[in-house]
């Protein structure tokens, strides 16, 4: 097909998103293949769904002319088709031949797309495939029997057979045509060419996908891909969700105005006011606007939630690569582990999901490297010789919650100690509670990995996985315990647009504080605040919070209370600070606007939002705000009495 | 409220060497010196409205306001160029201009009026004028007996700031 016939980068856009779905799933079929070594009875049905995303691959690389992935695709599916027809047996080396040529064709995908030069050690994984299949191929060409009925009966059972796009469907096309030209070749001459076998090794696997099969995994994995094929521009959404974010003020304001409006009519004790001639005829008009704006909100709110059911993908989209991950990490280091996954079904912001895979990436790979022990180790302490590491999702509230927790022997918090010593992060004679201790992990450049392994222990990696952790406003939690397993608990937002938020007022302004961050707000009089080296704390339940005054830390001046404070207790890695603030103005619903590129990154500040009433309220970053405040020694040292 | 008509030229004249026969320019005051700039870069011209201040923003950022929904960073054009602040009066007017993607409020002394200036009548920037480094001028434009010192926008928002932003990220 020459290129001027289509518009070729929408093709490759479309190859780019549908190869990744299949080489998702080729990897995910090769998993479940893998466990079947050695057993007698091979799923047939695992091999054909192979078959036809390797065979799909081919079709689609071959109309864009990416040869090199059209050929691996190609070599590969015969590889399978022997498999399936039993001439091959299945082994452990034949399903590391497909692994690797699934990880090159994810290669030659990628440098397709962008024009680069095929990755290196394509040619030698190619002879070595090729002579893999040689041994049995050889045996392969007699039996072949009546192949120009068959192909005329696939042809037909393709062509109902649904299919994704039309990208695809002309692949097939081209396909049917070279197999008519195929079988009238072949009935016209008895011997059967050498080439010809190979491309009707597809047509059993293709009139088998018309059927409908049994609910096997593979057949599972095509439905939920079914469920993701409406694909819309992300920016789309976004526009969308800006809009019903100016929806969702203006709906306030007209709540604010209706509440204003009503109050304005009734006196004190909540009688209509002694009003004269017209603007008696106004309290029913306020009554309706304040009904008709409950109405609104109500809508608004819906729309609102459908939208962000929109953007919603199930997380699972991001576990699918990681039984791959963590067999590979597991056969580097010698050691047997299970992935266990569950929730995978839990949705959540599409933003989130795709920044989330890298953090959970190294969190598995550490998980795999440090936390399970090696199976002799494990034998001799009476454990199964496999590790079993869990990755769970569940929904909490309007956050998302994502454990992974392993059964391995957990972190050595001496040994963290001693390591934070020596690379100079903390003093020797430094007193640090447990969860001090854990924080360490986290800082760039540790690692307790005496040696560095190309899995882990050059010490990036967990920092990472906080800064990302962090940069979407998610916490992170850690609980180990010796010889039984660590668990990192990650609790994330379900969107990153709209938050719950609790105003308060600082001087003269209005600043709004992201409400999953607050424990509790309370007034406290200043005879119980302290000061510990020359800095405020107030004791809470036996703990000591340090308190961070607002004012202070963004130079707004202003009177201090000389008999209370009003403070505003925020969680933040485990670690509680006390925001002292003037006054409370309660909760919110609030639309994160991000302030202007020009206006430049502020400490302390993550955005802001426009109020009911038109004002604006800076959104403070407790985060950076507690961070800075304690770099720059603004606040006092937790010493934790409770840990 | 005076919305300007957004016209976009055919030529972009927000260039050091002014292209086309005429430029137009919207005019204001601040002090004694009468500036202009260009008309494509002005979105509208606002009534003064409430600010709200944003802390530890570099010193010339006034703050934010909301304009229909959206947030405009605003710049103070007399504490950028180091002149003396002066109270708000009737008469103040922020212009909203656009600048590339970005949008940002000027707060001026008055906005006179939109001025054709001819291309030749456009001198270069001398040195100096009435305080205002050169860098933010692109150059003075006689209209009759009047001067028009012709702002470089870009310059004004973004020029020295970077590096004062950069040396807020350190601190």
């Amino acid at each position: 097909m020459s290129d001027d016939l289509f518009d070729k980068s929408e093709f490759v856009s479309y190859f780019r998103d549908e190869a990744e779905e299949l080489l998702q799933q080729i990897d995910a079929d090769l998993l479940q293949l893998e466990d079947l070594v050695g057993s007698e009875h091979l799923d047939s049905e695992l091999v054909n769904s192979l078959f036809r995303a390797l065979h799909t691959i081919k079709g689609s690389s071959g109309m864009l002319q990416f040869t090199g992935v059209q050929n691996l695709a190609h070599k590969l599916e015969n590889l399978c088709d022997l498999l399936r027809k039993e001439r091959m047996p299945l082994s452990e080396g034949c399903v590391d031949i497909l692994f690797g040529g699934r990880d090159f064709l994810t290669d030659l995908v990628d440098s397709a797309i962008n024009g680069k030069d095929a990755p290196n050690g394509l040619n030698d994984y190619i002879g070595r495939l090729e002579s893999f299949v040689a041994v049995y191929e050889e045996t392969s060409n007699v039996i072949e029997g009546t192949a120009s009925e068959i192909s005329f009966e696939a042809a037909a059972a393709a062509e109902s057979e649904e299919q994704a796009g039309a990208g695809d469907v002309a692949a097939f096309e081209a396909d049917i045509w070279r197999m008519v030209e195929a079988a009238r070749a072949e009935s016209g001459t008895s011997a059967p060419a050498p080439k010809p076998p190979e491309l009707k090794a597809e047509e059993p696997a293709r009139a088998q996908a018309a059927q409908p099969a049994a609910q096997t995994p593979a057949k599972q994995k095509q439905k939920t891909s079914a469920h993701q094929t409406i694909r819309v521009d992300i920016e789309r959404l976004d526009l969308l969700l800006n809009l019903v974010g100016e929806l969702v003020i203006n709906r306030t304001r007209i709540s604010d105005i209706a509440g204003t409006l009503e109050r304005a009519l009734t006196d004190k004790n909540g009688a209509v006011a002694a009003l004269n001639g017209h603007a008696k005829d106004l309290v029913p008009l306020a009554k309706e606007l304040a009904d008709s704006s409950a109405l609104l909100a109500r809508t608004t709110n819906e729309i609102q939630e459908s939208i962000m059911k929109v953007r919603m993908v199930p997380i699972g989209q991001v576990f699918d690569r990681f039984p791959r991950l963590v067999r590979d990490v597991a056969k580097a280091r010698g050691k047997e582990v299970q992935l266990q996954i569950s929730g995978a079904e839990t949705d959540l912001d599409k933003t989130i999901v795709d920044e989330v895979g890298e953090p959970l990436m190294h969190l598995l790979r550490n998980c795999v490297d440090h936390g399970i022990e090696t199976p002799e180790d494990r034998e001799k302490r009476g454990k199964p010789r496999h590790g079993t590491i869990s990755l769970n999702a569940y929904h909490e509230g309007n956050q998302i919650i994502i454990e992974v927790s392993d059964d391995g022997h957990g972190i050595d918090l001496e040994k963290v100690r001693a390591r934070g010593i020596k690379q100079g992060l903390i003093g020797s004679d430094d007193r640090l509670s447990d969860r001090e201790i854990i924080e360490l992990i986290f800082t760039p450049g540790f690692s307790t990995a005496e040696v560095i392994s190309d899995v882990s222990g050059r010490g990036v990696g967990m920092d990472v996985v906080k800064k990302n952790i962090t940069r979407l406003k998610g916490v992170f939690d850690v609980n180990t315990a010796p010889g039984a397993g660590t668990t990192f608990t990650i609790k994330l937002p379900l969107t990153l647009a709209i938050i719950q938020a609790l105003l308060v007022r600082v001087v003269d302004e209005l600043y709004a504080i992201p409400l999953d961050s607050v424990i509790e707000s309370q007034r406290v009089e200043m005879e119980d605040v302290r000061t510990v080296h020359g800095n405020e704390v107030i004791t809470l339940r036996g703990q000591v919070v340090p308190l961070l005054r607002v004012a202070d830390f963004f130079e707004l001046g202003g009177k201090r209370d000389p008999d209370k404070v009003m403070i505003v207790i925020v969680g933040l890695q485990g670690r509680q600070v006390g925001l002292v603030v003037d006054s409370f103005q309660g909760e919110q619903e609030i639309v994160i606007k991000p302030l202007s590129d020009v206006v430049g990154r502020i400490p302390g500040i993550s955005g802001a939002t426009i109020l009911g009433n038109g004002s604006i309220s800076l959104i403070i970053d407790v985060h950076s705000l507690v961070s800075e405040a304690y770099a720059s020694g603004r606040v006092a040292r937790a010493e934790f009495s409770g840990v | 409220m005076l919305n300007m008509p957004y016209d976009k030229p055919k030529a972009a004249a927000g260039e050091k060497h002014l292209s086309g026969e005429l430029i137009q320019v919207v005019s204001f005051h601040l002090g004694n010196e009468e500036y202009g700039v260009d008309i494509s870069q002005v979105q509208e011209i606002i009534r003064m409205v409430e600010i709200t201040h944003v802390p530890r923003a570099p010193h010339f950022m006034e703050g934010v306001i909301n304009l229909r929904g959206q947030l405009i960073p605003i710049i103070d054009l007399r504490t950028r160029f180091s002149m003396q602040r002066a109270e708000h009066t009737k008469s103040t007017r922020i212009v909203v201009t656009e600048i590339g993607s970005k949008r940002v409020g000027i707060v001026v002394d008055s906005v006179s009026e939109v001025l054709n200036i001819p291309l030749e009548q456009v001198e270069g920037a001398p040195d100096m004028i009435a305080g205002v480094g050169t860098e933010y001028i692109q150059g003075v434009g006689k209209v009759n007996d009047r001067l028009i010192i012709l702002l470089d926008l870009t310059m004004v928002i973004t020029g020295e700031e970077k590096s004062e932003l950069d040396s807020l990220d350190l601190a």
